[in-house]
């Protein structure tokens, strides 16, 4: 297991790189979501014919696939503060939460046209006005969130 | 087809990367969101800089696609109010989840139960969002041309 995060003045920079090659190789938009929506879509209706956008996001779980065979499984246990502030029956409110979280953060990232990567990574690096607005409103909504679960638990 | 394969390398890389970085850690996020670490910070403006710095270098250049043979081009949108709310929403689910796509993908890849939920409620959100158009946008492809609105309706 590799215990020590990669610097992130190389984890970073390699992300950055991945936005550089969609755009030059195939001039796309580098964004998770998207490929989330892709699969989402042709799977509905019966299709695995992909697009690139979703062989990208099929790339990502293959990525942690890979890094849990060559470099073994998660260093932690649980999840987060949800598995240390729920104990016994009370454990049920985890996938109750975390349901509703994966609600939001689809259909809000598919409204907002991106998520972390799409308009934080891709668009903000673009200069994109709508993606430097909504990369300030999720990380500044997530930040006041995440000090108001401190507060209640 | 190269276009593909091309798309899930970079996914690989990307998926590895963001194993490696921690960011399948909800403690991690938390630890960042919270102020009490700052490693998520430099990773994130880092990966915007050299992404920056790059796509600036081939705009400049004004070059095509190396395996398409398409112009380099993008957009710079205006913010809408579809981006603000959308990201509230979003933000809401980061901060509750601690995860966002991208490393639920990967929490996946690496076995963690509970990203399950996650996901599962990702998909639901990304469903209920395409198909929340769906009854707008499909009675218009039926329209032949010169049909009016009314026999539209009569006809369907």
């Amino acid at each position: 297991m590799l215990h020590h995060q990669l610097a992130w003045f190389v984890a970073g920079p390699v992300m950055g790189l991945c936005v550089v090659g969609c755009r030059a190789l195939f001039n796309g938009r580098l964004g998770v979501t998207g490929g989330f929506s892709e699969l989402v879509s042709k799977l509905s209706q019966g299709s695995f014919s992909f697009d690139w956008r979703g062989w990208f996001a099929i790339g990502i779980f293959a990525g942690g696939a890979v890094f849990l065979v060559l470099w073994g499984g998660p260093d932690f246990h649980g999840y987060g503060w949800m598995t240390r502030a729920f104990h016994g029956s009370g454990r049920i409110w985890i996938p109750i939460l975390l349901l509703a979280a994966g609600g939001l953060i689809g259909f809000g990232a598919k409204l907002a046209g991106g998520c972390t990567s799409g308009n934080g990574l891709s668009g903000t690096a673009a200069l994109s006005p709508a993606s430097l607005a909504a990369t300030a409103t999720f990380f500044a909504t997530a930040i006041v969130v995440s000090f108001l679960i401190k507060a209640v638990i | 087809m190269r276009v593909r394969i091309a798309a899930a390398a970079i996914g690989l890389v990307f998926g590895i990367t963001l194993c490696w970085s921690g960011m399948s850690s909800p403690d991690v996020i938390r630890g960042a969101l919270l102020f009490e670490h700052s490693y998520l910070f430099l990773f994130f403006a880092s990966a915007v800089g050299t992404a920056a710095l790059g796509l600036a270098l081939l705009r400049r250049r004004e070059r095509r696609a190396l395996l398409i043979d398409t112009p380099l081009v993008w957009t710079r949108d205006s913010p809408a109010r579809g981006h603000i709310i959308g990201s509230l929403l979003f933000g809401i689910g980061w901060g509750v989840s601690d995860a966002c796509p991208g490393p639920i993908a990967t929490q996946i890849g690496q076995g963690i139960g509970w990203a399950v939920f996650t996901l599962v409620g990702t998909v639901a959100g990304v469903y209920l969002f395409l198909h929340r158009s769906l009854p707008e946008t499909e009675p218009a492809l039926d329209v032949k041309p010169g049909a009016t609105p009314a026999t539209r309706m009569a006809g369907g």
